[in-house]
């Protein structure tokens, strides 16, 4: 009886369980209304369209979890991808491993400096991300120059996101192999562990030895090298390069975390979180045209699903704090 | 908290704050001299009848950066006023063409921005564990979101009867309306944050809540009231807009939230709460007003403009704080 009570306890206690459950009774409900959406394809159809905001949503959740915030990103994606566009276009640099190279430098030094001037130069996450949104995908637009590279400017590199490997197509392997990497790192490794230390309590890791602002700017690196990857796969997956690329597609990124149980205070979320939460975002959004809800209110919904979340996320933590002080009476 | 210092109550290193204010106003000041001859110098156009017409477009965001001084002394931040402007400028676009009295329209407009402020203050007070950030980056997408689907497919809509907003662009000589409003509403909330036991009571929310909380302040009060105001600003600012632009569309108030939060960062308010004063923020506010209209004049790219401003916003909260640290390297080594 005792251990029943706990096995229940653990699932509905257990953030990512939940998660699974609202995402299986999704999955049902959208197969019910179109049954061609359980079919292998448009899974991994909908899978493609999401890698980039998937894989960012990685690299937020480690931003999340030492307490900070990067609302830079998209723009970080915008940048690279435009930069890739442009040397494909003028045909500087046409090997598709070279531009990835290219791009993910390109990434990981916007990071850096994001982290630098957040940890060393004791910039509110917030203020120094938002002044780089603006300088990012600006310097995006200064590199187009008012063009944008089409599909047949970019020949051999938009293959990339249409070749496959072992039946699944190259960019889904590429997140998966994120992932996995992610996984193991924030699970088993020192570097990890440290991250969600500095986030659950910055001045007892410092005192335990910690180098709390070395994890700052490498959080911000390690999310500036996925942004910049996401950069050249973004381009490889919609086949062009525009400086407005995925405007605004941050706020999707943290909505994936949020929703995946990330805590905005820092210290508390998991790499299943971030992947459950950046799947129901896109079955959401693959789910509203099937309801009769058209693309134009798709934001709104969006929004509205955001607030919910975070509330109940608000109203279940009191019920939890009283049912444990309920719990200590006794 | 103690690291976290707040408003001093012995009398020697308040005089040194003070002093280090006013020198940043003063510096201020000496910016703003400088911008308006590095601007008569890169542009022939840039003389006061000129600068006067462009102005209003500017100085509907210097009215969201009043309140949101208030916001960031608070220790908090809100960036959907953008999204408050958009929505705003929407609905009193399409109350305009509805054809009803313009002072129904303005009215619309109002209530509108004050809503979306009310929204965010009543959820922020009711669900206090929340952070600022994520509530009004949700509620930045839904008010955004809502424009977007009373815009339509379109995504824009035109003023069918300029009327009204032709009397609001008006002038006394070559002096626009709005000139006068923003000084008087700067005037009302720089007393008001200084002199009043309201704005004593933002700085103590701002510098330690909890301790404002036990000292008897109606700290949750306070604070739907100031993003109530905030919401009615970006209403004010999105009428004014209006009478600019003639229209609207999805894109409209693009970046406010950055313009008002570089205004008054650049001002020397701290975006950590509990420091800094209305007056910096005003001086900083014509600053960057004058910055984009030389810029603009000179048709430089809108959007390297905007580059130039998020770099401004970097470093107006970095070389203080890097400046601040070699100061106290420098003492450090001097006691030894």
């Amino acid at each position: 009886m005792k251990e029943n009570k706990s096995i229940l306890k653990k699932i509905t206690g257990s953030r990512e369980a939940s998660l699974l459950i609202v995402l299986i009774i999704l999955c049902i409900a959208i197969t019910a209304k179109s049954p061609s959406f359980m079919t292998f394809k448009s899974i991994t159809d909908m899978l493609k369209n999401n890698v980039v905001i998937m894989i960012m949503a990685l690299g937020m959740l480690g931003v999340l979890l030492v307490g900070g915030i990067d609302i830079s990103v998209a723009s970080v994606l915008g940048f690279t991808g435009m930069i890739v566009g442009m040397l494909m276009k003028y045909e500087v640099v046409t090997s598709t491993p070279l531009l990835f190279v290219i791009a993910v430098a390109i990434g990981l030094v916007c990071g850096c400096v994001t982290g630098l001037v957040i940890a060393y130069g004791k910039v509110l996450p917030i203020i120094a991300t938002m002044g780089f949104m603006y300088i990012y995908r600006g310097l995006a637009y200064v590199i187009s120059n008012s063009e944008w590279a089409s599909a047949e400017n970019l020949g051999t590199f938009k293959d990339f996101a249409l070749g496959k490997v072992l039946g699944l197509n190259n960019v889904i392997w590429v997140m998966i192999i994120i992932y996995v990497i992610f996984f193991i790192v924030m699970k088993w490794t020192k570097i990890g562990r440290k991250v969600y230390a500095v986030g659950s309590n910055r001045e007892a890791a410092a005192i335990s030895g910690i180098s709390t602002k070395r994890i700052d700017v490498l959080v911000y690196t390690v999310m500036g090298t996925l942004s910049g990857l996401c950069g050249a796969l973004a381009v490889s997956i919609y086949a062009s390069a525009q400086p407005n690329m995925l405007y605004a597609k941050e706020m999707d990124v943290i909505a994936a975390c949020v929703i995946g149980g990330v805590s905005m205070q820092g210290g508390r979320g998991s790499v299943v979180g971030a992947f459950l939460g950046s799947l129901i975002l896109a079955i959401i959004a693959k789910a509203l045209p099937l309801v009769g809800i058209e693309s134009i209110a798709q934001n709104t919904v969006k929004g509205i699903i955001i607030m919910a979340v975070i509330i109940l996320n608000v109203l279940a933590q009191r019920a939890m704090d009283r049912s444990n002080l309920k719990g200590r009476e006794m | 908290m103690a690291g976290k210092s707040g408003r001093s109550i012995s009398n020697v290193p308040e005089k040194a704050i003070r002093k280090n204010i006013l020198s940043w106003e003063g510096m201020l000041v000496v910016v703003f001299i400088l911008m308006v001859i590095f601007c008569r110098s890169i542009s022939p156009n840039f003389h006061l009848e000129n600068v006067l017409r462009e102005m209003p477009k500017y100085l509907a965001e210097a009215f969201i950066m009043l309140p949101m001084a208030y916001v960031l002394i608070l220790g908090e931040i809100d960036i959907s006023v953008g999204a408050t402007v958009c929505l705003s400028a929407t609905m009193t676009c399409m109350a305009c063409n509805k054809e009803l009295p313009f002072i129904a329209v303005v009215l619309v407009c109002l209530l509108v921005g004050t809503a979306c402020g009310l929204i965010n203050g009543l959820v922020l007070t009711n669900f206090t564990e929340l952070p600022p950030m994520i509530v009004t980056l949700a509620t930045q997408i839904i008010f955004r979101g809502i424009a977007e689907i009373s815009l339509g497919s379109g995504g824009s809509v035109s003023l069918t009867n300029t009327d009204g907003f032709r009397m609001i662009a008006g002038k006394v000589g070559i002096i626009p309306y709005i000139f006068f409003l923003v000084v008087i509403l700067a005037v009302i909330f720089a007393v008001v944050l200084a002199k009043t036991t309201f704005g004593r009571s933002v700085y103590a929310i701002g510098s330690n809540r909890l301790a404002a909380y036990y000292a008897g302040i109606p700290v949750q009060r306070i604070r739907l009231i100031i993003y109530t105001a905030l919401g009615f600003m970006s209403g004010l600012a999105a009428l004014f807009l209006t009478s600019v632009l003639y229209g609207a569309n999805t894109t409209t108030g693009n970046g406010f939230e950055m313009d008002a939060i570089a205004m008054a960062v650049f001002g020397g308010i701290s975006t950590a709460g509990g420091k800094g004063r209305l007056a910096g923020g005003i001086i900083s506010a014509f600053v960057i007003i004058m910055l984009r209209i030389g810029l603009g004049q000179i048709n430089m790219n809108p959007q390297l403009i905007l580059v130039i401003l998020g770099a401004l916003l970097i470093l107006a909260v970095l070389l203080p704080n890097i400046a601040g640290e070699l100061k106290v390297k420098k003492k450090a080594a001097n006691t030894k």
